[in-house]
């Protein structure tokens, strides 16, 4: 079966295209760190919650304006300032935590005696009116971010790796880790693309087949189908899918949005695999298998279905770049997921940042997503050369 | 002709009833007014919103009622003392001030860059556009206008000194589009050319090499001549099709257009009433938004009947 797929000349035609076979190694890229986060646990999701420094870090370690370096160590100050004033301060120090970082195991007082230090280079800061143009204030904020650091614990190589790891492109405005939550993201966009595609094309092919090859009043209740379908706006579709499942318990996970989703894009495979096998069933060698006198379900199985795999494939790779896309929609929308990690959810919580000049968040998000979906692009576009070379 | 259209008319009508039929069965899979009201609402609240929408009659009650009136009298929920025909009207404009623009400079300037990309097919020209085209597919929408808001409002208003796009809002009037409309109708125009100028290129490409083409040139006529006068008239069934087929990506860009520029069209209006489960307006809004679309169905059949006759006979 392998052996004759890959004689075949369109087969060879595709893998002559070297663009093609390039976009087919950066999918099964995406295809393994997939299944790296969800079957290995690289990335878990609880991982992608977790704050691991201060609000809005560039990506890089790219050396920040002494404005925001001050900003930054206030706000871890303020923290420990906070976990003092509780009522068992040594239990709420211990619980503060940036990525593998913790503070340094001391009593309380020790802590506070540093903070307190701290403090103080703050009040000389204060005088400053613009921190950024003020070269006077430098060697204080160094002192300050000194007296930051003796605040932690010494991490180990390891540790060190892991913190470097979580900061490589940056916080968001949550101080989570970027890079942590765009290749957890991966899996997300992965999950959606593959079940919505498979399910779209598989609901798409059985009708449209059944539709073409039966004839009669199958094909009158599909094209009917297919026609009410599609004669709803698709988003406006999608909401409503989307709406019908606010209120249960399946809200805000990625259940809605496959139904959703897969409702929606059967009718495009299913249109023209219908056509298909109008066209293949009054071909020769399907005339001839009914005179021999072979069943419908045999001659749909053994010769319309492998005859009409190749639409099967250019949908599938088609769909999947919708549904990707499609999530980021419907979740600025406020109906896909919520409280989860998604490439949606980055893009639309980047908003405010960017309107603050920040770009590393919508930048990694926009970048790897780009990437999966260009590679899709480029393989359906081979694909359909290779395969289906009369179509526009 | 008018046989034509009208036949086109009668087989949309049932097409239609089913549509209404799965919107508002979709929309009664969860109690609506147990999710607009919560958990803790008083049973006489219930009650009470349950007969002004008329859910407490049959469901063929309901049906005939809402194809008849289009629930177009009933109050809003959310926005107390308007009622739903009162929301669809202001909203019309907006929605439309947007749609037609982005629609029209989208086809008309894909159209043109496709014939240029067809004219010098293969050479440097048509391998750039087309790159640009699928890079430029492959950026998911929310993105182009999360930067184009930031770039084409703030950092333009920044540095110009005077706010010459706005940020959000909308204010009618034709001395006013420019100021809240322009912007984002530019932005639909940049995500609508991707898509649309590969496939015009596709079409002219192959109609590029139909026999008339060069019988034409045979004949003498010039290269220019035989692209625009008759390539372009021939090739008008497929733009057709692409204009029809484009209309509901249409609706939902400015779905996210409206709701992100604060543009009180029908798209954001529709968001609005799902996010506060506001159920008469959600119900109104989708079956209308159908509506619109399967009349801008019969219009595209309508047109190729026109552009080719033969479709008719068929």
């Amino acid at each position: 079966m392998i052996k004759r797929i890959w004689k075949l000349r369109s087969t060879r035609k595709f893998f002559s295209n070297r663009l093609a076979v390039m976009a087919l190694l950066i999918v099964a890229g995406y295809l393994a760190i997939a299944l790296g986060t969800s079957v290995f646990g690289l990335v878990d999701l609880d991982a992608t919650f977790a704050r691991v420094g201060p609000k809005n870090v560039s990506g890089f370690f790219r050396v920040q304006e002494p404005e925001k370096q001050v900003e930054d160590v206030e706000y871890i100050f303020n923290r420990v300032d906070s976990a003092l004033r509780r009522r068992d301060p040594k239990q709420a120090l211990a619980e503060i935590q940036f990525g593998p970082q913790r503070l340094i195991d001391a009593s309380p007082e020790e802590i506070k005696a540093i903070v307190e230090r701290g403090w103080s280079y703050f009040d000389q800061l204060a005088e400053s009116d613009d921190l950024n143009q003020d070269r006077a204030a430098l060697p204080v904020i160094e002192q300050l971010k000194q007296t930051e650091q003796s605040l932690f614990a010494p991490l180990t190589s390891g540790q060190r790796w892991e913190q470097r790891i979580n900061l490589v492109l940056g916080t968001d405005a949550q101080g989570r880790s970027i890079a942590l939550r765009a290749i957890y993201s991966i899996e997300v966009a992965i999950k959606i693309g593959l079940v919505v595609a498979f399910f779209s094309v598989l609901i798409g092919s059985l009708l449209g087949t059944a539709a073409g090859f039966y004839g009669g009043w199958v094909d009158h209740a599909v094209t009917w189908a297919f026609t009410t379908f599609s004669s709803i706006p698709s988003l406006v579709l999608l909401v409503l899918l989307a709406y019908m499942f606010t209120g249960s318990t399946f809200e805000g996970t990625l259940f809605p949005m496959y139904i959703a989703f897969s409702a929606t894009y059967w009718i495009g495979p299913c249109r023209v695999i219908r056509g298909e096998t109008l066209k293949l069933r009054e071909l020769e060698y399907v005339q001839a298998a009914t005179a021999l006198g072979y069943s419908r379900p045999y001659i749909v199985v053994r010769h319309i279905l492998p005859n009409a795999s190749h639409l099967m494939l250019i949908n599938f790779s088609l769909l999947f770049i919708a549904a990707i896309k499609g999530e980021v929609i419907l979740t600025y929308l406020g109906l896909g997921i919520k409280n989860g990690t998604s490439w949606g959810i980055m893009i639309e919580q980047s908003r405010p940042e960017v309107i603050n000049g920040f770009f590393w968040q919508i930048g990694t998000a926009t970048v790897l997503m780009f990437g999966l979906v260009l590679a899709f692009n480029i393989l359906s576009d081979a694909l359909q050369d290779a395969f289906d070379p009369k179509h526009v | 002709m008018w046989a034509y259209v009208f036949r086109k008319l009668i087989y949309n009508v049932p097409v239609y009833l089913t549509i209404v039929l799965l919107v508002m069965a979709a929309l009664r899979v969860h109690d609506p007014v147990y999710s607009y009201l919560g958990k803790n609402a008083k049973p006489e609240d219930i009650v009470k919103y349950r007969e002004l929408v008329g859910l407490d009659q049959p469901f063929l009650v309901q049906y005939t009622r809402f194809l008849t009136t289009f629930d177009l009298g009933t109050e809003s929920w959310d926005q107390r003392g308007r009622t739903v025909g009162e929301i669809l009207r202001t909203s019309v404009g907006p929605s439309l001030a947007i749609t037609v623009p982005a629609l029209l400079l989208t086809t008309l300037i894909s159209i043109c860059v496709g014939i240029i990309s067809s004219y010098y097919r293969g050479r440097l020209v048509d391998r750039t556009l087309v790159v640009m085209a699928v890079l430029g597919m492959s950026v998911s929408f929310l993105v182009y206008i999360i930067l184009g808001q930031y770039f084409g409002a703030y950092v333009l208003n920044r540095s110009l000194g005077r706010e010459l796009f706005a940020i959000e809002g909308y204010e009618p009037g034709l001395a006013n589009w420019t100021h809240y409309c322009l912007l984002p109708v530019l932005i639909s125009v940049i995500v609508g050319m991707g898509y649309d100028t590969r496939y015009y290129r596709a079409v002219m490409v192959e109609e590029s090499q139909r026999d008339y083409i060069v019988t034409a040139l045979a004949k003498g006529a010039s290269k220019r001549k035989v692209m625009f006068v008759h390539m372009l008239k021939n090739a008008m069934i497929p733009i057709v099709t692409r204009v029809a087929i484009s209309l509901p990506f249409l609706i939902m860009g400015s779905i996210l257009l409206e709701s992100f520029f604060g543009i009180p069209g029908m798209g954001r209006t529709l968001i609005a009433a799902v996010r506060v489960k506001d159920f008469p307006v959600v119900q109104a809004f989708t079956a209308i938004f159908a509506l619109v679309y399967i009349f801008t169905i019969i219009l595209t059949d309508v047109l190729y009947a026109l552009f080719d006759p033969r479709v008719r006979l068929s």
